[in-house]
């Protein structure tokens, strides 16, 4: 994956298939607007994630990650989103820990009725990931040159 | 400690003239005084090579892994930190106890750092102890590195961490000894999936790191091997300390590898869960 160099955030949300993605798509009927920063990536589940995603992300060029998926409860696959749950709480902190701004890395319950919250959600995390600047840590520095000289 | 390596001896002796076991793991000499490796003796007068000293510090257990369909059960010693790591990977299902002769020997505590915060120090899990249990004296600060990194600015901790990782030279040692790092393939090795690369880079040694410890976090049994292992001597354990730290703060009392039956905490989930997702 190339990005392009831009100084307008990139971030990528990792969306359940059952609950965000249909969120999202509700959003889009409805004709609201969200930032366009804002790329989904469409999973299964939000158990699916692999925390490995987010690292990746961060190393190609993406200046922060949602992960959404359905309220606990609500999974299609009954139980999928508690794992998310325990697998995100961590991952975060470890993020945090080893000095990613919390900023960047967000995780979220949208349902698919909730496509307000999608958009208000995916307004909120542009408008702060955008005061934060482009991401750094973790950047692979010699994959991004070479997809700026393309 | 004579009075216990005589014993170590005779009962490995006896296990190999028994035919009972194939081989047993041990310790035993190398030409340096301060160091010992391991010791696969196959014959009882193989037993006369086995020491036990304050340098008997590397773990044994994750040999096992090497042998999965032994024609003979394997003999070895079990110390406090190989017990829980054969708890471990039988919990993983890499190994089976009917394969195992486990020769319990209490440990004294050595000469090294990972040892000031051992919880366990008589083995866990056994068919004969050689001699008697002796009560683990109080751990030290269980996460000193993790609390020591935990202090620092969010800036601080990156630049730590980015000082730690240049030096790493990705020779995996770290993972190769580590009791919870028992996958029959790793992802590290499998470059075309795009998570890290092959390069020496701030990023991938970065991404190693905190993959590495994710992958473990939760199953990690303290015993300190990947510090001991790795040849640039980084403080690695800086990051499972971390992982561990939260879920016992998260959910308790919780440690990995006390017995092969309690799952560990990724592999489960509770409904009650403190939810810090909006
Ligand atoms: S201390 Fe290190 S080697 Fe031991 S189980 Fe934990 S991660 Fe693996
Ligand atoms: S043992 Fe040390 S140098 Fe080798 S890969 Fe692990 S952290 Fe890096």
């Amino acid at each position: 994956m190339s990005v392009k160099e831009t100084n307008d955030p990139k971030i990528i949300a990792f969306c359940c298939n059952w609950c965000t993605y249909t969120g999202a798509d509700l959003a889009g009927l409805n004709r609201s607007h969200y930032p366009e920063n804002v790329h989904i990536v469409r999973v299964p589940c939000s158990g699916r994630v692999n925390p490995q995603f987010i690292l990746r992300a961060f190393r190609n060029g993406c200046d922060g990650v949602m992960v959404c998926g359905c309220h606990p409860g609500d999974c299609h696959y009954s139980t999928g989103n508690y794992f998310t749950r325990r697998r995100f709480t961590l991952m975060k902190r470890l993020l945090e820990y080893n000095g990613i701004d919390p900023g960047r890395f967000h995780a979220r319950w949208i349902s698919g009725s909730e496509a307000g919250k999608f958009r208000d959600t995916a307004e909120e995390v542009t408008a702060m990931v955008r005061k934060l600047g482009p991401n750094t840590r973790y950047r692979e520095y010699a994959r991004r040159e070479m997809s700026a000289d393309e | 400690m004579n009075d216990n390596l005589a014993k170590m001896r005779e009962a490995a002796k006896r296990a190999l003239e028994s035919g009972d076991v194939g081989y047993v793991i041990g310790w035993g000499a190398t030409k340096f005084p301060d160091k010992t490796s391991p010791l696969f003796m196959r014959k009882p007068e193989d037993a006369e090579r086995l020491v036990w000293n304050e340098y008997a510090i590397p773990g044994i257990a994750k040999y096992l892994l090497d042998d999965l369909y032994p024609d003979k059960p394997i003999g070895v010693f079990v110390r406090g930190c190989d017990s829980r790591a054969i708890n471990r990977m039988m919990k993983d299902n890499r190994i089976k106890r009917e394969n195992l002769r486990l020769l319990g020997i209490p440990c004294d505590g050595k000469d090294d750092e990972r040892c000031t915060i051992c919880r366990n120090r008589n083995p866990l899990v056994y068919d004969e102890l050689l001699w008697d249990e002796a009560p683990t004296p109080e751990p030290k600060d269980r996460y000193f590195r993790a609390n020591a990194v935990e202090a620092m600015s969010a800036d601080g901790r990156y630049a730590y961490w980015s000082e730690v990782f240049d030096q790493c030279i990705r020779c995996y040692a770290c993972r190769n000894i580590c009791p919870a790092c028992n996958c029959k393939e790793c992802y590290v090795d499998m470059t075309a999936t795009g998570f890290q690369g092959k390069q020496h880079s701030r990023s991938d040694n970065l991404i190693f790191g905190v993959t590495r410890a994710f992958h473990v976090g939760d199953r990690c049994i303290e015993c300190g091997e990947c510090e001991r292992v790795c040849p640039m001597g980084l403080p690695i354990m800086g990051q499972t300390q971390k992982i561990l730290k939260d879920i016992n703060e998260l959910v308790g009392d919780y440690e990995s590898g006390v017995d092969a039956e309690s799952e560990n905490y990724l592999g489960v989930f509770d409904l009650d869960d403190k939810d810090e997702f909006m």
